[in-house]
């Protein structure tokens, strides 16, 4: 299988994450081209629209769209700021991980880009606590550029001034949301707050604020530096360039792959991860990630983009495919999937405070044998009443989308569940968990 | 204003508030917890769930709290789909809710009550235990927080920050691990704490002082002002059936107090339920004071006061001293000003020194509710020594009004110099030598009348429980007094 790859292709040299090796394969060179031509910021969003790049944290918004949704300068002299959210925390997605561990710099030059596309003098990359490689890699990057005039005032002598500000979180999921990040870099608990208003226009300090994802920032110096049309020959229409899928679950070869958006799910997991391991067959698939819910085998055919996985029921999400063989108690994976979530909750609203533990509970319940017909369409309904859109965040659909798929696809597995009084694809019985619900 | 259509109903509709005070304006009812009209919204509880639409857009379901009012908007609040999402919220909220409403203080008044008596289930469909928190944690003198009864609301956590500004309270924890807390369980501290009882949607928030003390509804509410200081703040009386006052609570007045009053006038308790009171009068005779009739005691006060109009009589000075209480209600200072002017005396009223109490936000430090009114009437402010002095200076002084004989001080009084003599109408009874009429009189929490606060706006205050017996206003005794008065000088000729 061959296709042109751009995103990982430095990734696999040796000290790919110093200046050095950055530089001899072409880095800086799109800042250089933006700041020594210059190209008018207003031309980079242009350049960025056209590409057709959409945003790879989940939402795939359209990211020039996005730039151009901050207030036009002249009418509205308020500081402004970039964001990058480097705060990766989806079960199963581990893709911007790769990036800033092995292409810190390219994090550098593209949020540069970025902030200077949209005017912006202050950078903040809010990295997730975990990944301390990443922070330290990023942090060493963002020194040695410092020290070549690439970061801080009169970048490169163009007249243009742009500080990046590290952060590293503190291990809170909710903090990936964009509102909650921003709270959070506040210095406040990452409570998401309530759109509108948005935070192109009060944003972070009530400023004018974009939040972009690692990946997408990463993929704005290639297209700047090959343009659009380039950009626009990888992918399909509505989803140009290529995106990193990270597969994981029973696959003989899990890992981040760089495919172009389009690609068959079939052909990541067969030939791109090897299959489902051991030779067994494939039972359930997750799309984009824990909150995008369950596929059945027979979807395996789809196209990862956008807008064919929505058609299909589900969403792109982060393009992080987890594998389920048929070996696997998907019942077993929802309850580590809502204990996930009943822990990440923030609190705030009622129906995801509540219902994320109601939901953990009653899964622990049914794969612990003490489960009920009548739990399975309590568990539909609480579902129902925490999405879509009943709260201030996503957190709640999160949380509730993956229930639904269950029942959509596989509701036999539940109702076997409460039948047999147990996991029936439990050979011995799993032990209680005790206290940790309480 | 803004023209919206509620429940298929033209409406006006105020553009700088959120969609569900207009709907409250309409009397429409939609239900709320995190939203509080006095703090900032935030649409976090989620149970004001509308159905709303504007223009040709498909309709949708959103918080009202958080839904600014648009010219055109139309909004549903009984739409099947808003009915059910809110009653899907009521049942994540009673999930974790302990339901112990018997033994609770806020039943009765609890907005999560109401609406699950409204709109609940009858019957909880969650099999897992409920959440085992702290029930009786002390947040200081004044609040008790139970953390199992708690939903999370956070109108607490934003009144410390709005209105006091005194940020002390925040939520701990994450998820449905997330409980309210001071920081490092510091106790909570100000002039302001009630209020948290007040804004708790929930028995989460409880006064210590009104702990099990009474069920709210065998609570006689009465409108009424505080007399604490000179803001005035509106306030309701509350009085169990035997008369006495379970609690202050602030009434909405958006010209004073907004929805809020300090704990100094809230667990103003005391004074308003002293046991010493002077029931019926006393007059001095032989033996000393001596319990007579009220209308003994108003004929031997006109007598005296008579005698003090006369001219000459032996004395070289000649006149009363009028001295009010600082709590004496217009209509009181407009009969002691007459009085006094018959009498050829300038009125004055106690004024005692500032407390320290003042701050920014309601309380002015200034122990006289009725400064305004007493002022514009004539009074004359004097602090207690200079009244004193002027109390010894005359013949005869006139000392009336709730707490007179108090803010004077006992001591004092009782110091004067022999030639001194008081007719004195208080709450309480006073002993001092010079006193020779002590007529009992109704208080605050009994009488009627106004009194006019700092900023000129007139504060009714009204009788919550009837004085006791045999005791009546200081308005009607000083009537038949100055009745008397006028009889005596027409007589007099």
């Amino acid at each position: 299988v061959t296709h042109p790859t751009y995103l990982l292709d430095r990734c696999n040299l040796a000290d790919s994450h110093t200046l050095a090796v950055y530089e001899r394969h072409g880095g800086y060179a799109a800042l250089r081209k933006v700041l020594g031509d210059p190209i008018a910021p207003e031309h980079v969003v242009e350049t960025v629209k056209s590409s057709g790049l959409r945003g790879r944290g989940g939402a795939g918004f359209p990211t020039g769209l996005k730039w151009s949704f901050m207030p036009d300068p002249k009418k509205d002299a308020r500081a402004r700021y970039l964001a990058v959210n480097a705060d990766e925390s989806e079960p199963g997605t581990c893709k911007d991980r790769v990036l800033m561990e092995r292409d810190p710099h390219g994090l550098v030059e593209g949020s540069l880009i970025a902030a200077y596309a949209m005017r912006a003098q202050t950078v903040y990359i809010y990295v997730r606590g975990e990944y301390r490689l990443s922070y330290d890699r990023i942090a060493a990057a963002l020194a040695q550029a410092r020290e070549k005039n690439l970061v801080g005032a009169d970048i490169l002598g163009s007249g243009f001034s742009c500080e990046i500000f590290l952060h590293k979180g503190a291990g809170a999921y909710i903090c990936g949301e964009e509102t909650g990040l921003m709270e959070s870099l506040e210095g406040k608990r990452g409570h998401p707050r309530p759109k509108p208003p948005f935070p192109a226009g009060f944003g972070l300090w009530g400023m004018p604020t974009t939040v972009n994802n690692v990946e997408t920032i990463q993929n704005v110096p290639f297209i700047i530096q090959r343009g659009a049309e380039w950009f626009r020959s990888m992918g399909t229409e509505k989803s140009s360039g290529n995106f990193l899928c990270g597969i994981s679950g029973h696959v003989e070869r899990p890992g981040v792959y760089e495919l172009p958006l389009g690609i068959s799910a079939r052909t990541i997991l067969e030939q791109h991860a090897q299959g489902v391991w051991k030779g067994r067959a494939l039972k359930a698939w997750i799309p984009g990630g824990s909150s995008t819910g369950f596929l059945r085998p027979e979807s395996i055919d789809i196209a990862m983009d956008h807008d064919s996985v929505k058609a299909a029921g589900s969403m792109f999400g982060t393009g992080a495919m987890i594998v389920f063989d048929e070996t696997a108690c998907l019942v077993h994976a929802s309850e580590v999937i809502a204990r996930f979530y009943d822990h990440e909750s923030c609190g705030q609203c009622s129906q995801c405070r509540e219902g994320t533990q109601w939901l953990h509970q009653i899964f622990h319940r049914i794969e612990a044998g003490r489960g009920t017909m009548a739990d399975i369409d309590t568990l539909d309904s609480l579902a129902r009443g925490m999405a879509p859109g009943k709260t201030i965040c996503a957190l709640s659909d999160a949380a509730a989308i993956p229930v639904q798929s269950l029942i959509k696809h596989f509701r036999s597995e539940l109702e076997e569940h409460v039948r047999a009084g147990g996991c029936p694809l439990r050979k011995k019985a799993r032990p209680e968990r005790v206290g940790a619900l309480a | 204003v803004t023209k919206i259509t509620i429940n298929g109903k033209a409406v006006d509709a105020d553009p700088s508030k959120p969609l569900i005070h207009a709907c409250h304006e309409h009397a429409v009812d939609v239900p709320m917890y995190c939203y509080h009209p006095g703090l900032t919204p935030v649409g976090s509880c989620r149970i004001c769930q509308v159905e709303i639409q504007q223009g040709d857009m498909p309709p949708r379901i959103a918080v009202a709290c958080r839904t600014p009012v648009a010219e055109g908007l139309r909004v549903n609040t009984e739409a099947p789909k808003a009915r059910d999402a809110r009653r899907e919220c009521l049942e994540f909220l009673l999930k974790n809710h302990p339901l112990d409403c018997p033994i609770c203080d806020k039943a009765g008044e609890c907005d999560l009550q109401d609406y699950a008596f409204n709109e609940g289930q009858g019957e909880g469909r969650s099999l897992e235990p409920r959440r085992k928190l702290e029930k009786r944690k002390s947040l200081g003198d004044v609040i008790v927080l139970d953390q199992e009864r708690c939903i999370l609301c956070s109108r607490c956590v934003r009144f410390m920050e709005e209105v006091p500004k005194t940020p002390q309270l925040t939520v701990e924890g994450l998820g449905s691990r997330s409980v309210i807390s001071t920081f490092m369980d510091r106790p909570l501290t100000g002039n302001y704490q009630g209020n948290l009882a007040d804004v708790c949607p929930v028995g989460a928030l409880t006064l210590k002082d009104f702990r099990f003390q009474a069920r709210v509804w065998n609570l006689r509410k009465v409108p009424s002002t505080c007399g604490e200081c000179s803001r005035g703040c509106s306030i309701t009386t509350e009085v169990l059936r035997g008369g006495r006052v379970a609690r202050f609570r602030p009434r909405f007045n958006p010209e004073v107090n907004g929805y809020w009053m300090c704990d100094t006038g809230r667990f103003a308790l005391d004074a308003a339920n002293a046991a010493d009171r002077l029931s019926g009068a006393l007059v001095r005779g032989y033996s000393g004071l001596e319990e007579a009739s009220p209308e003994v005691a108003l004929a031997r006060a006109t007598e005296l006061l008579e005698d003090a109009r006369r001219p000459g009589a032996g004395r070289e000075s000649s006149g009363a001293a009028v001295i009010a209480s600082p709590f004496a209600t217009v209509e009181e200072g407009e009969l002691l000003a007459a009085i006094a002017q018959s009498l050829g005396a300038k009125p004055a009223f106690i004024s005692p020194a500032p407390n320290g109490l003042k701050d920014d936000v309601l309380h002015t430090g200034d122990p006289c509710p009725n400064r305004r009114g007493l002022t514009d009437l004539g009074f004359e402010a004097l602090s207690p020594e200079q009244a004193l002095e002027r109390i010894a200076a005359a013949p005869l002084a006139l000392v009336a009004g709730e707490r007179a004989g108090s803010l004077l001080g006992e001591e004092a009084l009782s110091a004067l110099a022999g030639g001194a003599r008081i007719v004195l109408f208080d709450v309480r009874r006073c002993d001092a030598p010079a006193v020779e009429v002590c007529v009992g009189i109704a208080s605050c929490v009994e009488r009627t009348g106004h009194w006019v606060n700092i900023t000129g706006v007139r504060g009714r205050i009204a009788p919550a429980r009837p004085a006791p017996s045999g005791v009546r206003s200081l308005q009607e005794h000083l009537q038949k007094l100055s009745q008397d008065l006028c009889a005596a000088g027409a007589a007099l000729g």
